[in-house]
């Protein structure tokens, strides 16, 4: 019942929304005031939605006499004609009565009016008249000519044919931007206004009849500040709906352009829209150059378009970001792109600890991320507070949330992928960010116009916001029981933790048609909380004893690949990543005991645990992408990864509990196409995927589909589903002192099996201009998933350690709603989701429970603000409680030596929810600008970042310990961070 | 504005919509503490558990009046044990023995309990590298010793013993003087313990270094032969919600440790 109210509810709000909201509807305007001889009311209708430009061609309809124009404007077909998508349509009255010459008399005046004083010439003016007793006068007979680059004489306006036949374009060359380098601040105009249109930056500049129809035309996107090519730039033909998006490396190929004097839109995330305009001179294979949003006040996470059609309606659960604007958002430390993520729908914001995703019920190493083509196996520092991910090194991140297309497998729930910056073409460029936590270094150095390359370098320093997070892990009271070593005990805690990362890019353009670039990354933590002691030497003996408290964990992820991509024809293109990834973990929780001989030797003993997990993936992928027919394109590819894991845990250096090495190897190839009906209305996506897992020796098929139909040009329907495998997994052994809790094994296809995931989801989108509406519901279920926990599961006669993977299955369902609202001077999102996440292993119960993560409500709302050099946002995050498991009761053990243990029993696992969590973060970031003080326009050098994390210092809790005093048991909380303050100081050189 | 107003509905119903806590549910059953050493009398000794809330409901059961069984599979009989108070019982005539297998079975809070072990054999030919150690004492403040004669550190102490099939061996050491004295001198703060023990092994080794003795005096070097189950204990100490699962053990219908053991020992002299 009362998850029913839930939809009905919003389901309500977002109909209220719809009505309130404009369209791209005629305005009406008059001309002149009542009483005056030219006094009437006009309409005007800019087919592209655009108002504000009047450096185009206009097309002036004189209606019938008596009639109104707004029903001229309905009976007019012309201005849904794809060749006059630019054009501005005017509608004007007859209301004048007498001869031709006076119905006419002020037709010149308002010409001149609306085109400024015929700013763009009068060549492109063009003059439609309905009035029968003008139109029997015949050609011209007022020298209309003298205003109108055309006059055309009709009273059907229905008439398209011969109308769009008549109207010849002249070729004018307008003024077009200028290039320039770096992102530049504009001083707002005093007398800020309701609503202001970006100027027009460029142009049309061609205006004549096409030459070429249903022709392949081909081109890069780039960033007009950098020259780094843009992934995944959302191109389509105006006023169509046909579209394209761009590859890994900026380019993109239309298969069907209808004429070659159509405009394409270039829309990308974090960027102004552009407008490329088509002429019969345009080459074949062009270049768009995006700015980064000069006028964006706005932070997309959707990669929706502005104002014309939606543009991403026919990707599924699809979120797009880039970096470029996410220092609006609040962070804690660094901007953070996980983080961000977490901000969306269906992805879990209640998990402080954890950078990972967790998408819709998945755990984060269901997640796939893909770094340039190669795989990371770890994606936070510091106890998983901050993500891994330099947002300096970073162009673009896709999140698809499920049902993803076959060209990725390996994974049961999301894909992340991220494409690393290639770094400025242009000039030398570096800036460094100094916040509480961090300190990050960058810079990119091209050479000639081929070669690129970007290094960035991130370390943490011992800070307010390290310390404040470390010291959660380690004031903790430690338990061990052993015994410390002898004498003064000049114990000394010498904390030597830190994190850093490094990324490092080289990219190298042979030619427009391939392009090589090699990327590294290396991202390590060290968390140390060892203490030792050392006996002096004493007299003139040079043996010495000591001992040390090991607490060491050092874990991380090193990657790199080499990627060569080619495009082989304008319909062919293809990639290929030859690539390495390297997870490592060594953890070291041990008491050491060395002791110096007086000859110079020593003795070390080890008691204590050390685990070490070593990952290494070696692939290789070849990825295909072919334009087959106007409404088809077949994307097929192969892949093999080679994947050696090992796991050992041992109790001392002589005692090793648990030793595990697999190699495996995965390999296999997919194939699907992308078919469009209807005008590419209707998209169909059916596809499958095999791969060979030589462990199992066996085959996996995964079929894949995906639709998505286009009701209307604001209306679209999505729907997919597909079936996916897991071979490599990520066992977590929630261990909160140690830091490290992911071990990678390999599915054996006994212990750990081979696991599967079946995905079911259906969404309806409703993009306006300046909102976007989106519901999506999806249903999923997981088989033979492991959990892990490395106890000993005693019997007299055997501990055995390789039965404690535990086999289950679960499922996930719920529903997201999302309300966003683009540009303007306050912009945001709300969000909210309603899901169930169970499980069931039959070791903890013959029946369904709650996923340790899964929180019922979540929601979310991001607002943002812009008022002159300043931005602010605030977040606030609202989720049910998570599961999780308390003792029913508990009791105490004596051990032969004397001490004592506590243990504890049980309640239904996770039967029972922590409080609440929710939070509100906010932000402000001052523009620091170059150039002289006064200048309207400058040169913006970085900003100054103030933000606070839990603003109102909400008691959120992380989990909950117990410990048995005096013949009771002692619940203590321990709780994420408090309020937590920081200041980023961001420089750059442009 | 619009959204606004919507959100904060959404907010407000988001927040009414709580899950309430459920009770937690306790079940009364019995943990059993018993260790099993050959030349001892049976016992074991049957606790309740603390319960995490307070008005938890107990089960009729007296703790000091079962029915408790064991059957000795070396003698072939089962024996009826009898209750001495705080929870033990014992039966006097069965003396656990090297090899016996046995199994316990009680009724309580309307289960049937049972718990099954063994005793393993003795350690054979456990063996120390030295006899006695000789260990400076340390005195706070005083520095190194005067004649700058050296300071040297005895080798540690090895021992060994046989173990081909990889089971578990604990070893623990006793000071057995009455009042002995310690080899640093601790000032102000408190004295550790007596006694020290190593963590379960599955090796046939071990070392005690020097300065792991604490004290003077003659010290017990007890090695036991324990089983998988017993050394589980020490790595089961799991207290946060984030893991939290029933300790693991191999009583059926209740918790703690019914386990057998065997030992052997040796001594080692600690002087100044």
């Amino acid at each position: 019942m009362l998850q029913k109210t839930h939809y009905l509810i919003v389901l309500g709000i977002m109909f209220n929304c719809f009505e309130s909201l404009s369209q791209n509807t005629p305005k009406k305007y008059a001309f002149n005031n009542p009483g005056n001889v030219c006094y009437f009311e006009y309409l005007i209708y800019a087919p592209d939605g655009n108002y504000s430009n009047f450096l185009r061609p206009h097309i002036f309809v004189l209606c019938n006499e008596g009639e109104e124009p707004a029903f001229a404007y309905q009976q007019d077909t012309l201005k849904k004609v794809h060749q006059f998508y630019d054009y501005m349509f005017v509608y004007i009255p007859n209301n004048r009565k007498g001869d031709a010459q006076e119905k006419l008399y002020c037709i010149e005046a308002l010409v001149e009016l609306i085109t400024f004083h015929f700013a763009c010439t009068r060549e492109n003016l063009f003059f439609v008249i309905r009035d029968p007793s003008i139109v029997s006068l015949g050609n011209d007979p007022y020298d209309l000519n003298r205003i109108f680059k055309e006059t055309r004489y009709t009273i059907a306006m229905s008439d398209t044919v011969s109308l769009t036949e008549s109207f010849k374009e002249t070729k004018i060359v307008y003024a077009t931007g200028k290039e320039e380098l770096g992102t530049f601040y504009v001083e707002p105009e005093k007398t800020d206004k309701q609503e202001t249109y970006e100027p027009a930056v460029k142009t049309r500049t061609y205006f004549g009849a096409p030459t070429r129809f249903d022709y392949t035309l081909t081109g890069t996107v780039t960033d007009r500040s950098t020259g780094e090519s843009l992934p995944f730039v959302t191109v389509e033909v105006a006023g169509t709906s046909i579209r394209t998006k761009t590859n890994v490396d900026g380019s993109f190929s239309i298969p069907k352009v209808p004429t070659d004097t159509n405009t394409l839109v270039i829309k990308y995330v974090g960027y102004n829209p552009e407008l490329f305009f088509l002429s019969p001179t345009s080459p074949a294979h062009i270049s768009v150059k995006l700015s980064s949003g000069r006028y964006l006040q706005t932070v997309q996470v959707f990669g929706y378009n502005e104002d014309i059609v939606l543009s991403d309606d026919e990707d599924i659960s699809k979120i797009k970001l880039t970096p470029e604007k996410l220092e609006k958002l609040p962070s804690i430390g660094e901007r953070d792109i996980m983080r961000s993520f977490q901000l969306m729908p269906g992805i879990s914001a209640a998990n402080e600890s954890s950078s990972g995703l967790y998408v819709r019920g998945g755990t984060p190493d269901q997640n796939l991320i893909l770094y340039d083509g190669f795989t990371i196996y770890h994606v936070d520092h510091l106890y998983g507070f901050f993500s891994a991910f330099n947002a300096n090194a970073i162009k673009e991140v896709q999140l698809y949330k499920g049902g993803f297309e076959s060209r990725f497998g390996g994974r049961l729930s999301s894909v992340t992928e991220i494409t690393g910056k290639d770094g400025n073409h242009k000039k030398f460029n570096m800036g460094a960010d100094i916040s509480l936590l961090s300190t990050n270094f960058w810079m990119e150095i091209p050479a000639g116009d081929k070669f690129t390359s970007v290094v960035t370098f991130r370390r943490s320093y011992q800070g307010f916001i390290y310390n404040t997070v470390f010291d959660k892990f380690n004031t903790s009271d430690e338990t061990e029981a052993q015994p410390q070593g002898p004498g003064p005990q000049s114990t000394q805690t010498d904390v030597k933790s830190f994190f850093y990362d490094l990324n490092a890019k080289a990219t190298y353009s042979f030619s427009r048609k391939d392009k090589i670039s090699l990327s590294f990354y290396n991202g390590t933590d060290k968390l140390d909380n060892s203490s030792s002691f050392q006996a002096p030497s004493f007299g003139g003996s040079t043996s010495s004893f000591g001992v040390s408290s090991i607490d060491l964990t050092r874990y991380g992820n090193i990657g790199m690949s080499l990627k060569w991509s080619r495009n082989w024809t304008d319909r062919i293109y293809s990639n290929t990543v030859v690539s390495y990834s390297n997870y490592y973990s060594n953890r070291d929780r041990t008491q050491q005991r060395t002791f110096v001989n007086d000859d110079g030797t020593d003795d070390t003993t080890k008691t204590g645990i050390i685990e070490t997990n070593n990952l290494q993936d070696y692939s290789l992928r070849s990825d295909f992408q072919w334009n087959t027919a106007n409404f088809s394109t077949m994307e097929a590819g192969i892949f093999a990864t080679f994947y050696d894991i090992s796991y050992t845990y041992s109790q001392n250096d002589t005692t090793t509990v648990l030793d595990k090495h697999d190699q495996g190897l995965l390999a296999g190839g997919y194939l699907q196409n992308k078919f469009k009906f209807w005008d590419d209305k209707i998209q169909l996506i059916p596809g499958a995927r095999v791969s060979y897992y030589n462990i199992t020796n066996d085959f996996y098929l995964e079929p894949r589909l995906s639709f998505s139909v286009k009701m209307t040009k604001k209306l679209s329907v999505v729907a997919s589903t597909g079936k996916f495998y897991q071979f490599a997994n990520r066992v977590t052994r929630e261990d909160i002192l140690s830091g490290s809790k992911d071990f990678w094994l390999l599915s054996d296809g006994q212990s750990i099996p081979v696991s599967s995931a079946i995905h079911y989801i259906a969404g309806i989108t409703y993009g306006l201009p300046k909102y976007l509406f989106s519901v999506e519901g999806f249903y999923k279920t997981t088989s033979d998933i492991t959990e892990y926990s490395l106890r000993f599961n005693p019997s007299p006669d055997d501990v055995s350690y390789s039965e404690n993977f535990f086999t289950g299955s679960g499922y996930a369902k719920g529903i997201e709603f999302l309300a966003q609202k683009r540009g303007g001077k306050i912009n945001g999102w709300v969000s909210y989701t309603l899901s169930e996440a169970k499980n069931k292993f039959d070791v903890y119960s013959d029946e369904y429970y709650y996923s340790g993560y899964n929180s019922t409500h979540e929601f979310k709302a991001v607002a943002m603000y812009s008022y002159k050099r300043w931005d602010f946002s605030a977040t606030w995050i609202y989720a049910t409680g998570r599961p999780y498991t308390a003792p029913s009761g508990a009791y105490t053990i004596e051990l032969l030596d004397g001490t004592t243990q506590d243990f504890f029993t049980v309640i239904d696992k996770n039967s029972i929810r922590l409080p609440d969590y929710h939070r509100m973060d906010i932000s402000a970031n001052y523009k620091l600008l170059g150039g002289a003080k006064g200048e309207k326009k400058r040169l913006e050098i970085g900003y100054l970042g103030f933000s606070i994390f839990n603003l109102y210092n909400r008691t959120n809790v992380w989990y909950k310990e117990y410990l048995i005093e005096s013949g009771q048991i002692i619940e203590t909380d321990v709780n994420y961070l408090g309020i937590t303050p920081n200041i980023t100081l961001s420089l750059k050189l442009r | 504005m619009n959204l606004k107003r919507i959100s904060t509905g959404i907010l407000v119903f988001t927040l009414a919509g709580c899950d309430k806590e459920e009770q937690i549910a306790f079940t009364d059953s019995p943990v059993i503490e018993g260790y099993e050493h050959p030349g001892e009398v049976f016992s074991i000794k049957i606790s309740r558990q603390v319960p995490f809330e307070e008005d938890v409901q107990y089960s009729a059961d007296d703790l000091e009046a079962l029915a408790i069984s064991v059957h000795s599979a070396l003698y072939g009989q089962t024996y009826s044990l009898t209750s001495i108070g705080g929870g033990v019982y014992v039966d006097s005539t069965l003396v656990v023995a090297a090899g016996d297998e046995y199994t316990l079975i009680f009724e309580y809070n309307g289960k049937a309990v049972s718990a099954y072990t063994y005793v393993p054999l003795p350690p054979q030919n456990f063996t120390q590298s030295v006899t006695s150690i000789q260990i400076e004492k340390i005195e706070i403040g005083s520095g190194p010793p005067a004649g700058g004669g050296g300071f040297s550190q005895p080798e540690p102490i090895e021992f060994k013993w046989d173990n081909t099939d990889e089971s578990y061996y604990l070893i623990i050491v006793e000071n057995i003087e009455s009042d002995p004295e310690a080899t640093v001198d601790f000032g102000d703060e408190e004295p550790p313990s007596f006694s020290f023990r190593k963590t379960p092994t599955s090796s046939n080794s071990e070392f005690i270094q020097a300065r792991e003795f604490q004290y003077y005096g003659t010290h017990r070097i007890i090695l036991y032969h324990v089983l998988p189950d017993y050394a589980a204990l020490y790595d089961d100490s799991d207290n946060s919600s984030l893991n939290l699962t029933n300790a693991s053990g191999s009583v059926t219908n209740g918790y703690g440790i019914f386990t057998g053991m065997n030992s052997d020992t040796l001594y080692v002299e600690v002087t100044d």
